[in-house]
């Protein structure tokens, strides 16, 4: 019968460093990559609602403020957010209008606290153009 | 002048005050030495190196609700922790710590004391029990069943254990027991089988794993201390650090030699030995898992009992060749 | 002396509300009675209000520990009912997240089965290791659980070489790991006489109350969807279905731990071999009516969606069965003639999400055999008029 198979193992752990960070003195780097807080570019968003069309959560509100000089509102309720950044692969332009960041420690006492507000005029974007744009066509005398 | 002295032995050291803080120490070390063996951090914050975790743990409790079942008997289970902070702290006087002359024994080292620290040392069990019998609480009394079950495991094999030192120094008194291993040091090495039987048992009376089933969290959610709360568990769990403090003084003083050499050299023995016996256990608490009633009793009578009666044996045998 | 212990709907053996009603006598269990319901969100009703691309998000909550699994079940499916064909690059990285996600679950269980053994030492080790592939979980798709890596045509981000170094060293770490927890979980004794003997399920019970996954796999029953109904990548890799005889819950150890080995392998296949090309297809937004069943392996065992469609872009109706719900009738089976000890093993070793397995339910009536589905409405009348002919409360059965 091994008696204590487990304890070379265990006593070797005395001398080592521990595997655990001592948080929130010390903090770990997130990749690259991670999913924070999105958030949003306004010089580029063309409103098409994409992305309040494909939230999970219902988590971004655009409203109407101004219909003739064309501005919207955006709301985005970070408190609803599931942070999936569907937003991001949905919005059409390029470059995106809608960003995510890396923040993760959002957390607060109030949700009114995380809604995050955007009140900007609907970009027009030029469309891509393969060659220098054309010269307009003379009008023929 | 010597009214005083009994005071400050009572109240001072080993007594009251020097319990608590020693005790509450100890579990430091325990969950110390627990977490680094399992690659953690352990308490870190609450004072420098997390010295005063056990303490806020404790005042934490004090603060909260006491809540007692309608169904339980109130006295009974209002009195019981206090009277287990009694019975260990009483037990815990009985330590040879002042080197007493042997000429002139103080009132608290007399022959015999041996059998009254380890009778002390196990009421704390049957108090265990009544507590879970007056909570009227079903995982309490599977608990109780369980506790009771284990006493009649490893209470005989701790007794054999702990007497052969003393039946080879020919005395029951503790402080005489620690002299005669302080004037002939190589005769404890006839105890190692004893000391192992001893720390074994011992862990299975501070209910620690392997020995862990009466308040086993994960099966009968709190056991015997199901529906305690607030001060009643706060000192329950004092009088359980200082039962550990008390158990691994016995075993310092019967195994590793006794606290020689006065106060202040006395007091250094007491806490490298004690420590010792405690990293031990904490050792053994980190290597197993915890294994069920019946493996417990099957364990104990047919491994414990058999190697502590083999060292009684060997301490007979000495005895007659030592002649 | 036979009296009824209550374990659950709350109690520190389980991580999520169930009710276990034991009735024993002395140590020893007569009968079991699962109560489910206690955890039920209404995700299949959510999921007819919402269209494709919202579905695969709500898909992956319906679980924290298999999220990949429900979200790509759901994908695979959706996939079929629209006719896409997803590039080969697409499958690779969503298999790949997936064998990792059976890494980190598997290394989740150990930990939690040495836990619920009270060996928290093995518990604090495994799960230190599971750091490694939450890492790589987090490296790749974004997020440590609820990868949300997958989108209907294939994958939303794609692997470059640094990450791909990154994911062979950590399985290399883990693998040495694995095969130490595997001397260890099958050595040590005192674990090992917790586990060996317990929960006995044999191959004929087995079969008969429809068990699946590793539960099954551990009564000598060699049932793994990846092998039967191979789907996507499945059958270009090299991998054996792992199977143990011994019908006990150290037998679903040695079940869990070799699957940990047979997909580091296949992890390392799956980099290795890693085609080139895009990521994704381009998907419509509606999709053709019909209906189509999926099957996928979860860690627990086989994951079933059902998905019917209506030529909308939301689903006419999405039925989950998860993994756990097939294994109960057999943990009922294999909790009798056990001891009270050996409750939260028993029940640990069905690996139990219980959040997977709580779906709509529909009643049967015991004499008449007719079916009917109540609703909210009448659920609530129910409960208000509850008082008035409820049972007394009783405690517990005091035997004196």
């Amino acid at each position: 019968m091994k008696i204590a198979v487990f304890l070379p193992e265990l006593l070797r752990h005395l001398f080592k460093k521990p595997a655990t960070v001592d948080y929130p003195f010390q903090k770990l780097d997130v990749p690259p990559d991670f999913r924070g807080t999105p958030y949003l570019d306004p010089a580029m968003c063309i409103v098409c609602k994409a992305c309040e069309r494909d939230c999970p959560a219902e988590a971004i509100e655009i409203t109407d403020v101004d219909p003739a000089e064309k501005r919207f509102k955006m709301v985005i309720h970070n408190d609803r957010c599931i942070h999936c950044a569907q937003c991001v692969d949905s919005c059409p332009t390029s470059p995106k209008a809608m960003k995510m960041d890396s923040l993760y420690e959002i957390a607060t006492d109030s949700r009114l606290k995380l809604k995050a507000e955007w009140v900007y005029v609907r970009a027009v974007l030029k469309p891509k153009a393969a060659a220098p744009a054309a010269l307009p066509a003379e009008p023929k005398a | 002048m010597a009214v005083l002295r009994t005071f400050l032995y009572l109240l001072v050291y080993p007594g009251l005050l020097f319990l608590f803080v020693y005790s509450t120490f100890c579990e430091w070390f325990d969950r110390k030495v627990y977490a680094r063996l399992q690659n953690r951090m352990g308490p870190t914050h609450t004072g420098r190196f997390g010295l005063l975790q056990p303490i806020a743990d404790f005042i934490k409790l004090m603060a909260k609700e006491d809540v007692v079942p309608e169904a339980a008997d109130k006295r009974l289970f209002s009195v019981l922790p206090a009277f287990a902070l009694a019975v260990v702290a009483t037990a815990g006087l009985l330590l040879p710590v002042w080197n007493f002359d042997l000429a002139r024994p103080g009132w608290a080292s007399f022959p015999g004391d041996i059998v009254v620290i380890l009778y002390l040392l196990s009421l704390p069990t049957l108090i265990l029990f009544l507590a879970a019998w007056s909570s009227t609480n079903l995982f309490a009394t599977i608990g109780g069943a369980r506790v009771l079950t284990m006493l009649f495991g490893y209470e005989v094999p701790l007794f054999l254990a702990v007497l052969s030192p003393a039946i080879l120094a020919d005395s029951w008194r503790l402080a005489e027991i620690a002299a005669f291993y302080q004037a002939k040091p190589l005769l404890l090495l006839v105890n190692a089988l004893g000391f192992l039987v001893a720390v074994v048992s011992v862990q299975a009376k501070l209910e620690r794993t392997p020995f862990d089933i009466p308040h086993a969290e994960t099966e009968i959610v709190g056991g015997t201390f199901t529906e305690y709360s607030g001060k009643k568990l706060a000192l329950f769990r004092l009088a359980f650090d200082v039962e550990m403090v008390v158990a691994s003084g016995l075993l310092a003083a019967v195994f590793l030699g006794g606290f020689p050499g006065g106060a202040v050299v006395g007091f250094v023995h007491l806490v490298v030995k004690t420590l010792f016996v405690i990293f031990l256990l904490s050792l053994i608490r980190a290597t197993t898992s915890r294994i069920r009633i019946d493996q417990v009793v099957s364990f104990s009578w047919k491994v414990l009992a058999p190697l502590a009666v083999l060292q009684l044996l060997a301490v007979i045998l000495l005895k007659g060749f030592l002649r | 002396m036979s009296f009824e212990i209550p374990i659950g709907p709350q109690h520190p053996a389980l991580k999520e509300p169930i009710s276990l009603r034991m009735t024993v006598e002395g140590e020893v269990i007569t009968g079991a009675d699962i109560r489910l319901g206690y955890n039920h969100r209404g995700v299949e009703k959510v999921a007819e209000e919402k269209n494709w691309t919202q579905n695969i998000y709500l898909a992956e909550r319906i679980c924290g520990i298999c999220s990949h699994s429900h979200a790509t079940c759901f994908v695979q499916g959706v996939e079929k009912l629209m006719e896409l064909q997803p590039p080969k690059r697409g499958l690779y990285i969503r298999y790949l997240v997936s064998e990792l996600e059976r890494v980190h679950s598997h290394l989740l269980w150990l930990g939690v089965a040495g836990h619920e053994a009270g060996f928290d030492s093995f518990f604090m080790y495994t799960w230190r290791d599971r750091e490694i592939v939450m890492d790589l979980l987090e490296m790749i798709t974004g997020n440590r659980v609820h990868y949300a890596i997958n989108a209907i045509g294939g994958v939303r981000r794609d692997l470059d070489e640094g990450q791909k170094a990154k994911v062979l060293e950590g399985v290399a770490t883990l693998r040495k790991r694995s095969v130490y927890y595997f001397r260890i979980g099958a050595t040590e004794p005192s674990f090992v006489a917790r586990i060996a003997g317990v929960g006995m399920l044999s191959l004929e019970q087995a079969v008969a109350l429809c068990a699946c996954g590793p539960t099954a796999r551990a009564s000598g029953w060699a049932r793994d969807v990846r092998k039967e109904d191979p789907y996507a990548v499945y059958d270009e890799l090299d991998f054996a279905v792992c199977t143990a005889d011994t019908c006990d819950v150290l037998g679903r150890v040695v079940v869990r731990v070799k699957e940990l080995l047979e997909s580091y392998n296949m992890i390392e296949q799956m980099i290795r071999n890693l085609p080139g090309g895009d990521i994704a297809c381009k998907a419509p937004r509606k999709a053709k009516p019909g209906e189509v069943v999926s099957r996928y392996e979860a860690p627990r065992g086989e994951n079933i969606h059902y998905i019917k469609a209506n030529g909308t872009d939301k689903p006419e109706r999405l039925k989950v069965r998860a993994p756990t719900l097939g294994n109960y009738p057999a943990t009922v089976e294999m909790l009798r003639n056990g001891f009270i000890a050996d409750i939260p093993l028993i029940f640990a070793a069905i690996d139990p999400c219980i959040c997977c397995a709580e779906r709509t339910v529909t009643l049967i009536g015991a004499r008449s055999g007719e079916e009917s589905v109540v609703r909210m409405s009448d659920l609530r009348r129910r409960a208000l008029a509850r008082p008035e002919n409820a049972l007394l409360k009783r405690n517990a059965v005091w035997p004196f």
